[in-house]
């Protein structure tokens, strides 16, 4: 499956490199890829949902929408950080679903090749094995790769791995 | 085999799509003729001139197009219809029956080719059969001018219109997912649209300019105010559809279900010109084709039946749809056989939804309302049950989506009244915004009856308990109270000064729901929230406030439905206020003996009015007053004019006030002036029994102060407002 998505890829770049855009939840780095993210809306203060799914951090409103908003650190079962962290708006590829993704800071954009790249360790806890798409190795660290896909409400909401409040989470 | 395309909407190309929109428009004119036609043969040929013309122009256009099948079926059509222009055949019943079929034959295959982009030839045999009808229809029909209907061609007819029938309703069901999608608008309208606009975008620079420090931002912001508004209400005003759009496919459908249930029904409209939201058109228009087939089904009699009853054979049923008091109402009237209450309760009582003891304490408006409940309309039970009632709950269902309500009014023997209440738009409502646990919802004004305020001090006072429930006395009826904060497992914000209560009702549940604070009421823009958060199921939807923070819209009734509240039925208030009334009345206190409290039913008393003494004229020992070109008889029991002749010689000048009294229960009574030292107070009162302890004064208790009733206004006044009271 991987390996497909990477064909894809190479149709819009011709060299194996691609460009992600850091975020960090914790002390850990993410990436996203670029074109998948519509904005960068930086910090904001959400809007909470009583009685929502635990990994909804709340809504926020963005071009006379209301998005609903994923939690990154409920996502990794991280308790709820104290500071207003940054939201991305992210779309999936039909351009039919757009929400939010709330981490802790979004770094910047990074170009990386494609060969960095590594499969998820197999030793991997189930929710993560199923977030992560593997981590490239930087200089500075590893850098786990993030589908937008799989992090969309209702994708979440079906999988019903994170309906329940992570550990950690007093929700 | 190799060409026939995938069904994909994609294929139909902007040409085709303006074609099919066309050509709907121009079938739906043509079915409002045909039945038009059918009901006033007079104008045949006006109208069969409307409907060649549709006919002619889906013809020309299809041969261009390349839809040959479309083209053929129109062709043959256009032929019978030239046959009738020209006068050579004269209009019957087959022949309306055969063009509403090739109606339902040209609009399938046009749904064919919006759906699938082709016009699918391999199903051509089924317009062989149509062809040949309508080539039979034409000379068949112009060689039996003269003919006598044979029966074998009634039976065939009736099986067709049966089948028409069912072709028809489908046929809507696709117009209806075609029209969902585009919206006709007034060119006028969208070039107001882009002036509002251009005119948004020039503010947003000037405002950008100047900056929030600028002396002309207020005016800046003012002039963004309006241009916002006006845009609103050209967007909202794009958005209004004619009812009548919506009632258009009426006289066919109940044309094909009269035939099938033989029933003659005559269908009236008014109040076509009404606009209503387009996607709240949408929303209704399954409940009001719902009600429509009932009333034709269940509510008008079989001919027969009619005229037994004194009724004219025809049945009429009237569609109406008018504005009150910011919604749209519409009513679906029949002047049929009404529901039979005592059938409707024995049925409930059959189906275990009340109980006998239940059922013979109902009123005849409670009783009503059990069709609306679900369970109690399955189809046998209609059918049994005289009235009206397949799904009954769903219309109601339907219509209180949309933030409507359902009524319905029968009488037996003289018809059912339906009435459908909607809001003029769904997108903008105007809306109550509380905080609670820290959070902003917005309550819908629509489901607001009102405010409590309950001090902290007083909280542990008002607040009782049954159980573990809290309620909450409200003019002596218990309402349950809900917490929002705990509903939702908020952090409750203990507040010293004291808490609200809004005093909700939505779908015959009444409750108070206990918040934190109140904001400002708000108009609010509806924006619907995501599948992972409707599933929750207690919003409605999202909407940014004037501080550009978001509230999320609490669902009223799912609320209710959450916390437990049942809904009850509210007539008990209504009876006690009612009977509050009946011994309550106003009455105009005065004085006029001094020191003496008396009083006048309010009702009699047409004006007060302050006369100079000059102008009080005597004759024969009475006061007498011309006013208004009548001559006034003026009572006196307190000698208040001596007092003033009085106070007239000392050089002071006088004015005596008058109440100008009239009984317009009893007609032609005399009016007459009553002269009063002063007027004191306008209140609710109670008239007390007449005793010995009263003597044969009338006395009432007025503000809880005794009061002499005024007598002798006419010699049976007391008494008759007695009798009214």
């Amino acid at each position: 499956m991987k390996i497909v998505g990477q064909d894809a890829q190479q149709i819009h770049e011709e060299d194996d490199s691609i460009s992600l855009c850091s975020m960090f939840a914790d002390d850990e780095s993410f990436g996203i890829d670029t074109g998948k993210i519509r904005e960068v809306l930086g910090k904001r203060d959400l809007e909470r949902v009583p009685m929502a799914p635990a990994f909804v951090a709340g809504v926020v409103p963005y071009r006379g929408d209301v998005l609903t908003t994923v939690s990154f650190r409920a996502l990794l079962g991280l308790s709820e950080s104290a500071e207003a962290g940054c939201v991305l708006v992210l779309e999936d590829s039909d351009g039919e679903e757009r929400f939010g993704l709330l981490v802790d800071t979004v770094g910047g954009v990074v170009t990386v090749s494609r060969k960095m790249l590594e499969a998820n360790p197999c030793t991997l806890e189930a929710r993560c094995k199923w977030l992560f798409d593997g981590a490239y190795k930087m200089p500075n660290g590893l850098m786990v790769q993030l589908d937008p896909e799989k992090l969309r409400p209702s994708r979440l909401a079906e999988t019903g791995m994170f309906k329940q409040g992570a550990m950690g989470e007093n929700a | 085999m190799i060409w026939v395309r995938r069904p994909d909407k994609r294929d139909v190309d902007d040409l085709t799509k303006e074609f099919i929109a066309e050509s709907q428009e121009g079938l739906d004119r043509m079915e409002r003729c045909l039945t038009e036609l059918e009901a006033r043969p007079e104008d045949c040929e006006q109208l069969v001139g409307e409907i060649f013309r549709s006919v002619h122009t889906i013809k020309g256009t299809t041969g261009f197009l390349g839809f040959s099948r479309l083209e053929k079926l129109a062709h043959a059509g256009e032929h019978l219809l030239g046959s009738l222009r020209e006068g050579r055949l004269a209009v019957t019943e087959e022949l309306i029956s055969g063009l509403l079929r090739l109606l339902d034959g040209l609009r399938a295959i046009l749904t064919l080719i919006e759906e699938t982009g082709g016009e699918g030839t391999r199903a051509s045999d089924e317009d062989g059969a149509l062809i040949a009808e309508l080539a039979a229809l034409n000379c068949e029909a112009a060689a039996a001018l003269d003919h006598e209907k044979a029966a074998p061609v009634v039976m065939m007819k009736a099986a067709g219109e049966v089948e028409a029938a069912a072709q028809s309703t489908a046929a809507q069901v696709h117009a209806a997912a075609s029209n969902d999608k585009t919206l006709r608008i007034d060119v006028d309208v969208l070039n107001r649209m882009m002036n509002l606009v251009g005119e948004l975008v020039l503010t947003r620079n000037q405002m950008l300019q100047s900056g929030v420090e600028a002396t002309n931002f207020p005016e800046l912001a003012r002039r963004l105010d309006s241009v916002t508004a006006d845009l609103r209400e050209t967007v909202m005003q794009a958005r209004m559809q004619p009812v009548g759009n919506l009632f258009g496919k009426f006289p066919r459908m109940v044309r094909d279900l009269a035939r099938t249930c033989k029933r003659e029904v005559r269908i009236e409209f008014s109040g076509q010109e009404t606009g209503l939201d387009k996607s709240l058109l949408e929303a209704i228009k399954d409940p009001l084709t719902h009600a429509v087939r009932n009333a034709v089904d269940h509510g008008i009699e079989a001919p027969a039946d009619r005229v037994l009853g004194g009724k004219p054979a025809e049945g009429c049923l009237r569609l109406k749809a008018f504005h009150q008091s910011g919604s749209v109402v519409i009513e679906v009237a029949d002047d049929g056989g009404g529901i039979a209450i005592e059938r409707v309760l024995a049925k409930a009582v059959e189906r275990g939804l009340v109980t006998p003891e239940q059922a013979a304490e109902m009123t005849e408006r409670e009783a009503l309302q059990l069709i609306f409940l679900p369970g109690f309309s399955t189809a046998s039970a209609v059918t049994t049950v005289s009235g009206r009632g397949v799904g009954m709950d769903v219309v109601r269902a339907n219509v209180e989506k949309v933030g409507g309500s359902v009524e319905l009014e029968s009488k037996v023997g003289v018809g059912t009244t339906l009435r459908l209440r909607v809001p003029l738009t769904l997108a903008i409502v105007p809306a109550l915004v509380v905080r609670s646990g820290g959070q902003s919802f917005a309550l819908p004004q629509t489901t607001l009856v009102e405010l409590v305020y309950i001090p902290t001090r007083d909280a542990a006072q008002v607040v009782e308990k049954v159980g573990a429930s809290e309620v909450y006395r409200l003019r002596e009826r218990l309402l349950p109270m809900i917490w929002l904060d705990r509903l939702l497992g908020l952090k409750s914000a203990t507040d010293e000064h004291g808490f609200y209560m809004a005093v909700l009702e939505a779908e015959g549940c009444k409750y108070g729901l206990v918040v934190d604070d109140l904001l400002a009421p708000e108009e609010i823009v509806v924006k619907p929230l995501s599948a992972v958060l409707r599933e929750i199921g207690l919003f409605s939807g999202a909407t940014v406030l004037g501080n550009g923070t978001l509230a999320l819209i609490l669902d009223i009734a799912a609320t209710a439905a959450r916390a437990g509240v049942k809904p009850v039925i509210e007539d008990e208030e209504e009876q006690a206020a009612e009977a509050k009334q009946k011994d309550e009345r106003s009455f105009l206190v005065f004085e006029d003996r001094a020191r003496e409290r008396t009083a006048l039913p309010l009702g009699v008393v047409e004006r007060i009015e302050s006369v100079p003494l000059s102008q009080i004229e005597y004759a024969n020992g009475r006061a007498l007053l011309q006013y208004r070109g009548e001559l006034l008889q003026l009572r006196d029991d307190g000698r208040v004019l001596d007092e003033m002749d009085a106070m007239q010689l000392q050089g002071e000048e006088v004015a005596a006030t008058v109440l100008i009294c009239g009984d317009a229960r009893v007609k032609g009574s005399p009016r007459m002036g009553v002269v009063v030292r002063r007027v004191l107070d306008v209140s609710e009162g109670t008239m007390l029994e007449k005793d010995v302890a009263n003597g044969d004064v009338d006395l009432a208790l007025v503000k809880e102060k005794l009061t002499t009733i005024f007598r002798g206004f006419c010699a049976n006044g007391a008494e008759s407002w007695k009798e009214v009271a």
